[in-house]
């Protein structure tokens, strides 16, 4: 027994100090992990109250939808994608106290085509679809030939509006006259009611179908464009809604165009960006508009070529350059 | 010898064509000097600008792919444009003139400075000299500022500046200034450009039937012409100068092209009496129809009865 006794106490003693020694081990492990959890939960909550007190009290301005500015807290601000719903709304509805007016300055347009290009990647549009298109005009046989830009002229007295039986195109409160290809049913009636030959029947399937695919339709750059219907000039009213002018004035390279607000009695050069007052503009200049005699009431006024400064029959285009 | 003498002629004649056509810069822009230095950034950034405002007419400097234009717009890295002192070259590419567009409203001086950078590139002779800082004007140190005052009978804007250190303030004078209105895309120069008098005010005129907003007030807008020695100073104020504008929405009026409820009464009128003519005609055939079933009826009944009878 005894000899077990001292057999024993050896293993207990060694239990027992594997045992302390566990114990000190574990109170040791717990004591640097808690510490470790510790401090590093406190860094995660600094962190997070730094990133809090950094974000607080930063606001970012954020143009409304009515067109006003407004400043919002930093971290209110959410991305938001509008719904199909929301743009025809808008679209329909038009920008606010605004009277959208054009100028187009004659003596200054040598068919550079400029124009058209950024139109028709902005509306996904073909080479031989034209929102607007720069035409060879001669009135008589003695009087000099010019060039002539010419897109829809968005009429305060739209006959193509008024055909339209189904409420597809529309007259805006600022101005441009829309078309909304969720509605139109291919009729065709506007294309044959206006004097100015402004737009567009997709027969085929749109540049761009496939790309478009899925994108929700905005009817204020009518994208995507659509198989059956109709598409024309918008005035590249997305752009107006940004305070910016509209794709075709601002890629002019030759100061053709004026953009502006009638309202404010001012337009802006596209290339320039110089303003001038709209009445002295069409005073000066004897500025007109396209078939007046109509009464469709034009919302785009022309300056006679006089006074050019090139020589027309040198940028005249040949037969081979026209696209068919 | 006629051949000589003719071909003489035609050469003075071109020559003469030439002198006419030579851009002359005002004497007191030639000499005008960049704010800073060129350096390989400025450079890098000039390339940029070049190639979005100047490529699409003059081609890549130094290998001669200008369009074909007349006048020809010329390589930036030949002599024809480099010959051009930088105040020179500054002053074509702001005012422009003919073809050449004028980029004074589109691009800051600074952008047109970091331009003649790009171009001076491709001239391994040119040093550039720079302009040297203003220490010695009157102004040195001080913040400059602009104020706008409305003359009482609202047919003129005093415009003052002025420059101030610590306490004490003194009239920016003879300073070049130009006062603009601010428009939807772009600000509407008022009146010339006018020269601050001995106790830095200008007065610039404001024409009476200036369009204001609903409340006849017009954001005005003033700044030093000369800015790279004030600096881009501006003043931003809300003038009571402009009309009373209550605009007016286009699709306000009863038209044949509005929507349904704003369509003119008489189409109203004219389509509801020929919905009212047409359902009341199938309803009167409806009645007859019923008369005609009712009288067979009856016809029938009494037919009936005879024959009990």
């Amino acid at each position: 027994m005894g000899e077990k006794k001292k057999n024993k106490k050896p293993e207990e003693t060694e239990i027992q100090s594997i045992v302390e020694s566990s114990r000190r081990e574990f109170l040791k492990n717990a004591s640097i992990t808690g510490a470790a959890v510790v401090t590093g939960a406190a860094a995660v909550i600094a962190g997070f109250r730094h990133e809090r007190a950094k974000k607080k009290g930063e606001y970012v301005k954020v143009l409304t939808t009515d067109n006003k500015l407004v400043k919002v807290p930093v971290e209110e601000v959410e991305g938001y994608q509008m719904g199909l719903k929301e743009l025809q709304e808008r679209g329909r509805v038009g920008i606010k106290g605004k009277r959208w007016i054009w100028v187009i300055d004659l003596s200054k347009c040598r068919n550079a085509r400029k124009c058209i290009e950024a139109c028709q990647s902005a509306h996904h549009l073909r080479p031989y679809e034209y929102h607007i298109n720069t035409l060879v005009m001669q009135e008589s046989v003695n009087t000099p030939a010019y060039f002539m830009p010419k897109p829809c002229q968005h009429c305060d007295n739209p006959p193509c509006v008024s055909v339209c039986p189904v409420d597809a195109t529309f007259k805006r409160q600022d101005g441009p006259v829309l078309i909304d290809n969720e509605r139109c049913i291919g009729c065709r009636f506007c294309m044959a009611a206006c004097p100015y030959s402004a737009r567009i029947f997709h027969w085929q399937d749109p540049k761009d179908a496939e790309t478009d695919k899925g994108k929700e339709y905005n009817v204020e750059l009518n994208i995507p464009q659509r198989k059956g219907t109709i598409s024309k000039c918008l005035m590249s009213c997305d752009r107006l809604r940004e305070n910016k002018l509209p794709y075709c004035v601002s890629s002019c390279p030759n100061g053709v165009y004026y953009f502006g607000d009638e309202n404010e009695d001012a337009v802006t050069n596209g290339t320039t960006k110089e303003t001038v007052r709209l009445s002295e503009l069409l005073e000066k200049n004897g500025g007109y508009r396209l078939m007046a005699e109509l009464g469709t009431k034009p919302r785009i006024y022309y300056l006679p070529p006089k006074n050019r400064i090139f020589d027309f029959e040198k940028d005249r285009p040949e037969e081979k350059d026209f696209i068919i | 010898m006629k051949k000589i003498l003719s071909s003489l002629l035609l050469f003075q004649i071109l020559a003469g064509l030439l002198i006419a056509q030579e851009w002359t810069v005002p004497a007191d822009k030639k000499g005008r000097l960049s704010p800073f230095p060129f350096s390989d950034s400025i450079r890098k950034a000039g390339l940029q600008l070049y190639s979005l405002n100047c490529m699409s007419c003059h081609g890549t400097p130094g290998k001669g792919n200008f369009q074909a234009l007349v006048p020809p717009p010329g390589d930036p890295a030949t002599d024809k444009i480099q010959h051009n002192a930088d105040g020179e070259l500054f002053y074509k590419v702001s005012e422009g003139r003919g073809q050449m567009p004028s980029f004074k409203n589109t691009l800051a001086s600074k952008d047109i400075w970091t331009i003649v950078s790009y171009i001076r590139s491709f001239n391994p002779a040119y040093v550039q000299s720079v302009m040297p800082e203003i220490t010695s004007g009157a102004y040195s140190g001080a913040v400059i500022a602009l104020s706008l005052l409305l003359n009482p009978s609202r047919d003129s804007v005093m415009l003052k500046a002025s420059a101030i250190r610590g306490n004490s303030v003194v009239p920016v004078t003879g300073a070049g200034v130009k006062l603009f209105v601010r428009r939807t895309f772009g600000l509407l120069p008022l009146d010339e450009e006018k020269t601050t008098n001995d106790q830095g005010m200008a007065f610039f005129p404001v024409p009476s039937d200036l369009p204001g907003d609903t409340a006849g007030k017009i954001q005005v807008s003033a700044r030093f012409t000369d800015e790279d020695q004030f600096g881009p100073v501006s003043k931003d104020t809300l003038l009571q100068v402009g009309l009373k504008i209550e605009p007016v929405s286009l699709v306000k009026d009863r038209a044949m092209w509005n929507v349904v409820r704003k369509a003119p009464w008489w189409i109203i009128l004219t389509y509801s009496l020929g919905v009212l003519v047409v359902w009341g005609f199938i309803l009167l055939v409806l009645l007859k129809l019923r008369d005609i079933y009712i009288i067979g009826e009856h016809i029938d009944s009494v037919g009936a009865k005879k024959n009990e009878s």
